[in-house]
């Protein structure tokens, strides 16, 4: 490659990146300096950091931000244990059942949030599924399930669960099968191979699991609104009321960037926390740790059943809530947030398929998460193309550029690209919401496409050369043959990423693209039908449809191999 | 005899404020295609202007009609970013919100260019135009107290100690409960701490409620068994739902809340945005709101049927309805929402 072509290949990632995302976080920066509350605020040149005092100087504000931060690491932890014993789970199933275990995980990412805490809400709910089990076995109700952190863990555990689970299949389906096989012929046990080989080698793929949910939990807030009920308070409804109920962007600007370095902190210390437990992949030798007897007998005995416990919950979990959606939708309930069954119903149908309202919010979602898929995998490609094979200065920081927009809150991100499409309003509303759907996802395509391109053998591109393949060729008959799985995986993962986001999307909504997600929400703040239960199903059935078909084309546990 | 140095002046000062004239918001007759763009929530409320506003202006005019749907915050705040360029003609605000866009020249103050603005009741000509009248009150379990409530200060009957869900604010409900709290306590907008410590002695509440399905559900469910809420919707639940659910009729009155429909400042097309409110306080959509959801009309010309008319507040009632300085409420949102925040909610 020479000199220059990784600087090229970068640029695309990079420009977008600095209109779409650099220059918002600009006037996010900005807003942050102002004194004051004025929603109509000059931009003062001389820089005041009246805002980050006030957020310092009250424990209020900080004890936000810590409760939050504990949630974030409270999902990391429960979304690790879960998403081992899942992935294993997935690897070990026979060939023609892994695609079929990855749709479980992927058809909940299609279901919009609110929907799915909505799901959870019909769970803990006092009158929910939880309590009519214990009613059977009868034992007391648990009344106060919801509107509490704990209601707003289980919410984002469960939404964030498959991305654990996609980070770590990835990792753990590349460990060589022989590599387990001389742990077992030195006679270690199930447990053991896990703990001594598996675990380690997945360390990369628990540290992008890690990374992605810690930073999309600590700054969520649909979740945490429906599930919190306003009394669990976290930093990204704290922006979101200070942003659209008390518009006083200054201060929500200056909490989203307390919250962008706390994220930035957490991210450095996962990944420096790997790096130490990882030296190998540095060229330096692991250092030997040995188990007293009894621990390692203790463990054999403990571990298979937390792990078929941990399978168990993270199968109810995904699945649960989204069986809940359906069986909503035959209610017959004046309002989705209402639990217990009572009537059987296809009104909630007639009435979707009576009106073309939802259909038509479907095609702009449609339309939206496909172009977002496709801007999104080619810059994501030459961004991946620059990493692993490009050398230019700067390199290590555009890498830390691009992974940024995972830290800032996306309704901070929101915020600025509002002022800035008021300002620049000759830019189409699909293209504005394009530029931003393509920011929110671009990160998560990068991290996966960079780890395909890696994987890359290039001695056939060097075989094809000496056969006289010129570059072009090389390109369509060899490396795009051999990173369409990658590819697959990336353009899947923007098309969900997109089709279900509600965060930015309903700040920059215009009157001409009302997404489905953006739709949903909105009823949701007035009062929600089961209608949506309806559409939900049909999406949860579209999606099975879709995933199966795809599988013929290419198999799904291989999208997700490398 | 004005001399030539005046009339230099008048000249120099015609030739300045002519492009005020020639780029002034020109209010020029509908023609078919324009496009009215309406920030409106969604759900039923979507459902029925479409069929009462959208059909006939479409009908009338052939023009197109397109909804941004979400929340009041979402589209207030986007209004606030959009001055003097708005992308709407109209949005949809709450009573409070609506006042101050007008002072804040977001939106526009009702006009009697608007024919059924005439008539409009009081209290619905401030901010905008008031298109439905929604009072909160109390509302409560009347199997779980042992008087019917009477008196906003039959919150504080220690009977209900631990079983009230208590509304967040800034949302309407909880303006109107934290204001409602400082009248009764001998406070006021501009003295509201005897309200904030009031309502502290009222802790721990059962929940604090931020939107009515949840609420209703805790009614459901029994994690509360009183709450204060928008009275028209409530009694749509207890006829549906919850037969035990009763609405009070507080001695000190209940508060004042509307939906307002507001023509922003300089919207695009300011005549069918004229029409469309129109069209919202005309009979027919104005009785459709009272059936669907008993949100009572905002005019005195629709006559209500007579099963409807217990259920909705007539212009009489609406006039007696608790109003406050909407003005302080605003200007103090921030320091109340954040007290609100560590002293009640947390």
């Amino acid at each position: 490659m020479k000199s220059w072509s990784g600087a090229v290949l970068a640029a695309p990632a990079t420009l977008w990146l600095l209109a779409a995302f650099a220059a918002p976080l600009g006037v996010v920066v900005l807003l942050s300096l102002q004194p004051g509350s004025d929603p109509f605020v000059k931009l003062a040149l001389s820089p005041s950091v009246e805002q980050f005092g006030a957020i310092f100087a009250d424990p209020f504000y900080l004890s936000v931000l810590l409760k939050t931060t504990l949630l974030a690491v409270g999902v990391c932890i429960v979304t690790t244990l879960l998403g081992y014993p899942f992935a294993l789970w997935i690897l070990s199933l026979p060939a023609r059942w892994r695609p079929a275990a990855i749709a479980i995980v992927l058809i909940p990412l299609l279901i919009n949030v609110v929907v799915r805490s909505l799901g959870i809400e019909l769970l803990l709910a006092p009158d929910g599924l939880i309590n009519d089990a214990l009613a059977l076995f009868g034992a007391p109700a648990a009344k106060h399930m919801l509107y509490n952190y704990g209601a707003i863990g289980i919410g984002l555990v469960q939404v964030f669960l498959p991305l654990m689970v996609l980070s770590l299949y990835d990792v753990l389906q590349a460990t060589s099968p022989r590599v387990l096989e001389a742990a077992r012929c030195l006679g270690a046990s199930r447990t053991m191979q896990f703990f001594t080989v598996q675990l380690p080698l997945s360390l990369p793929g628990l540290r992008a699991g890690l990374t992605y949910v810690f930073l999309m939990a600590s700054t969520t807030y649909v979740s945490a609104r429906m599930l919190g009920g306003k009394q669990a308070w976290t930093s990204g409804m704290l922006v979101w009321q200070d942003v659209l109920e008390n518009l006083d962007a200054q201060f929500a600007s200056a909490f989203a960037l307390v919250m962008t370095l706390i994220a930035i902190v957490a991210s450095l210390s996962i990944a420096s926390g790997v790096k130490q437990l990882t030296p190998w992949l540095n060229g330096k030798p692991g250092k030997p740790w040995m188990l007293p007897r009894p621990v390692v007998i203790a463990m054999e005995a403990i571990v298979p059943v937390l792990a078929r416990a941990g399978f168990a919950l993270a199968l109810l979990l995904l699945l649960l809530p989204l069986g809940l959606v359906v069986v909503q939708s035959f209610n017959d309930v004046p309002q989705a947030a209402m639990a217990g069954f009572r009537h059987f119903t296809l009104r909630w149908y007639q009435q979707l398929f009576g009106d073309r309202l939802y259909f038509d919010s479907f095609w702009v979602s449609v339309s939206l998460a496909a172009g977002t898929s496709v801007v999104t995998v080619l810059l994501a490609t030459l961004a991946a193309f620059a990493v692993v094979r490009g050398k230019f200065p700067g390199k290590p920081a555009v890498e830390v550029f691009w992974m940024l927009p995972l830290a800032l809150p996306q309704i901070a991100i929101g915020l600025g690209m509002l002022r800035l499409l008021q300002t620049f309003t000759a830019v189409p509303a699909f293209l504005g919401l394009l530029a931003v759907h393509v920011t929110i996802t671009l990160p998560f395509c990068i991290g996966l496409l960079r780890a395909s391109v890696q994987q890359l053998d290039r001695s056939l591109e060097d075989a094809a050369a000496n056969l006289g393949a010129g570059p072009v060729r090389r390109i369509f008959w060899v490396i795009l043959p051999c990173l369409a799985p990658g590819l697959a995986a990336a353009g899947i993962v923007a098309l969900l990423l997109s089709f279900e986001e509600v965060t930015v999307t309903s700040f920059l909504t215009t009157a001409r693209m009302t997404t489905l997600p953006v739709r949903i929400y909105a009823e949701a703040t007035y009062s929600l039908e089961p209608t949506v239960f309806a559409i939900s199903s049909l999406l949860i059935a579209m999606t099975g449809i879709c995933l199966f078909l795809l599988c013929r084309v290419v198999p799904l546990d291989r999208v997700f191999s490398r | 005899m004005i001399s030539r140095r005046a009339f230099g002046k008048l000249v120099l000062g015609a030739g300045a404020t002519a492009p005020v004239w020639f780029t002034r918001n020109a209010i020029s007759a509908p023609k078919p295609g324009d496009e009215l763009v309406v920030g409106i929530w969604g759900g039923i409320q979507e459902r029925i202007v479409r069929e009462y506003c959208e059909k006939p202006l479409v009908r009338r005019f052939g023009c197109k009609v397109s909804f941004v749907l979400g929340g009041t915050p979402e589209r207030r705040a986007r209004a606030y970013a959009e001055r003097g360029r708005p992308s709407f003609d109209i949005i949809y605000l709450n009573v409070f919100e609506s006042r101050q866009a007008v002072k804040d020249g977001v939106t526009q103050p009702p006009s009697p260019a608007v024919p059924q603005y005439a008539h409009l009741v009081d209290v619905a000509r401030l901010g905008g135009y008031g298109v439905a009248i929604n009072p909160i009150t109390i509302i409560y379990n009347r199997k779980r107290g042992r008087a019917p409530i009477t008196s906003w200060k039959d919150l504080w009957n220690p009977e209900w100690r631990g079983r009230i869900a208590w509304p967040a604010f800034p949302a309407a409900e909880g303006a109107a409960a934290l204001l409602m709290s400082a009248k009764i306590w001998g406070g006021n907008e501009n003295d509201i701490d005897v309200a904030f410590r009031k309502i502290r002695e009222l802790k721990p509440f059962a929940a604090i409620s931020s939107s009515q399905d949840e609420l209703y559900q805790m009614f459901d469910t029994g994690v509360c068994d009183i709450a204060i809420e928008f009275g028209s919707l409530s009694l749509k639940y207890a006829e549906t739902r919850n037969a035990d659910l009763m609405i009070a009729k507080p001695k000190e009155g209940q508060a004042a809340a509307l939906n307002v429909a507001c023509i922003t400042a300089g919207a695009p097309n300011q005549k069918l945005a004229e029409e469309w409110i129109n069209l919202h306080l005309s009979g027919p959509c104005q009785l459709a709101y009272a059936r669907e959801m008993y949100y009572s009309p905002t005019v005195d010309d629709v006559p209500v049927p007579a099963e409807l008319k217990p259920k909705l507040v007539g212009s009489v009632e609406a006039a007696q309805l608790v109003d406050f300085d909407w003005t302080s409420v605003i200007h103090n949102q921030r320091a109340w929402t954040t007290r609100f925040n560590r002293e009640i909610a947390s």
